[in-house]
This record gives C-alpha cells, structure tokens and sequence, in this order.
C-alpha cells in the first residue's frame, strides 16, 4: 500500500500539486497558480490524487475545493519508520557486543595479570 | 537540494577504535551484524575504500527459522557490499547491493557510520538511504520525502 504511495509521487506535476495544497485547501485555479504549472493534465492528476487518498473535494458554491488529506502521508511515515526500528534494534545488539568485548577483555587482562 | 535520509544516533561507553573493529573486522562485524533472529557469516571482509564485503545472512533463532521456512524463503542469502568511504575511526560508507528481493530490481542502498568520541563514550550516528524502488529514490533525489514531516506538523494541529 505504501508502495502505491510512493508511486502516484513519483510524478512531479502531482508533487507539485500537493505542495500547492500545504498550507490549505486551494480551487483548481489557484493550484495551476501556485503549483505552477499547465491548465492541462491537472484536472486528471486532481482525481488520481483523489483517487489515491491524498487530496478530498468539497463543493463551494460555483467552485471546488481540493485539500490534503493525511492518511497517506501518515502511512508513508510508518513505513520508514520500519526502518529505524530495524536500526535501532541493530544498534541494541551492537551495545550488547561491546559489552560483551569488555568483559571478555577484561578477563584476559586479569588472567594475563596472574601470569 | 535537500535530501532526507533515516539518521540514527546511539552513544556507546567504548573508544571509537572499539567501535570500529565491530564495523571492519569480521570477528567484530560477525558479533552483532544483521536484524534480530539472523547472524552473518562473513566471506570476505576488505575495509578499504573500493574493497568488497561479502557474507551470508542467516536464520539463526527458531521463530525467524520456521517464518522463513513458512514462506518458502531460504534459510541464508548471500550479501555482497561495498566499503564505498573509509576514514579509519571516523567515518564508513558501506553500500550495499540488494539484489535478493523477489520482484525487486536490484538497487543500492548506503549505509553511513560516523563516529564522534566525547570523553569516554562515542556517539555513533547511522545514515540510511532505504531506496526501495526507483519511485522512492526519484522522490529522494528531489527532495521531496523531507516534506512528509512538515506535512505531518500541519495535520498534528
């Protein structure tokens, strides 16, 4: 599922869109403004975001209103977030082996000292 | 251009010649390396810059073993990589080729480890690249995954 994420971001025109939607919900107007970019080819790449889960419509009068929705976002953080649990488990049996390195070193010194 | 990676950070009471011999040598690298549940059987181990690693990557805890046998997955794969960076008892670029992934294309993927002593401990800092599909890796490039955290404050409020 995060992987079909990663996927509709790969495209740099919906990337865009999505960054013209950060600070809040925006018409297809102001979007083509800010993400600047060609009228055409954005109404298709509203509704795969739309689609997709990262953008929700709400009609406003004549117009609408696209804005973020956080879901995706939400499970992309997760996934990377696998990574560092892997990591950080890593780094627990990293501890553990120089723990286990001093005891054994000092062992040896000790048993070379009685020598 | 700003590229966001996984950093993470532990401090260790040791010397940074310690910790690296856990990084460089095979004795030290077989000691801890690899997620819980595996241990690694180093083949070849060359810590200079260009120089190869290569180990297998084994199922070595009894729960890790039957999931793998469950899945059909082999109980030990081979790992090549490579010491991309080497600044002794500073700084270690290791970059591995993941090439065992089924329905993966192979893709490389660093890891960097840096050492920074203090007194009698080190802080050790991990930089990781998880490009896991060219997708990603195209995000990384432009910098976009820094914003997922921004976005995330956004939503919090």
């Amino acid at each position: 599922m995060q992987l079909a994420a990663f996927q509709i971001l790969a495209d740099p025109v919906r990337r865009h869109i999505l960054e013209a939607l950060r600070n809040g919900e925006r018409p297809v107007g102001a979007i083509v403004k800010r993400a600047r970019i060609h009228q055409s080819g954005v109404s298709r790449h509203l509704r795969i975001l739309q689609e997709s889960g990262f953008v929700s419509v709400r009609p406003d009068g004549q117009r609408r209103l696209y804005s973020l929705r956080p879901e995706p976002f939400q499970e992309m953080e997760e996934w990377l977030a696998q990574y560092r649990a892997v990591w950080e488990a890593r780094l627990d049996r990293l501890g553990d082996a120089l723990k286990r390195r001093r005891k054994h070193a000092k062992r040896t010194n000790r048993s070379l000292g009685n020598e | 251009m700003s590229e966001t990676k996984i950093v993470i950070e532990r401090t260790y009471r040791a010397s940074v010649q310690e910790l690296w011999e856990l990084w460089t040598t095979k004795e030290g690298f077989e000691s801890w390396w690899g997620p819980v549940g595996f241990r690694v059987d180093v083949q070849e181990m060359d810590s200079r810059v260009g120089g190869a690693l290569r180990y297998d990557m084994i199922a070595d805890a009894p729960d890790v073993i039957a999931e793998m046998k469950k899945m059909g997955q082999p109980l030990s794969h081979k790992t090549s990589g490579t010491f991309s960076e080497v600044v002794p008892e500073r700084r270690l670029t290791l970059t591995h080729l993941i090439d065992f992934l089924p329905g993966v294309k192979p893709y490389e993927s660093t890891i960097v480890m840096e050492l920074f002593p203090s007194g009698n401990s080190v802080r050790v800092v991990v930089t990781l690249s998880p490009m896991h599909n060219p997708e990603f890796s195209e995000m990384q490039k432009q910098g976009f995954t820094s914003q997922l955290t921004k976005l995330d404050k956004r939503f919090a409020r």
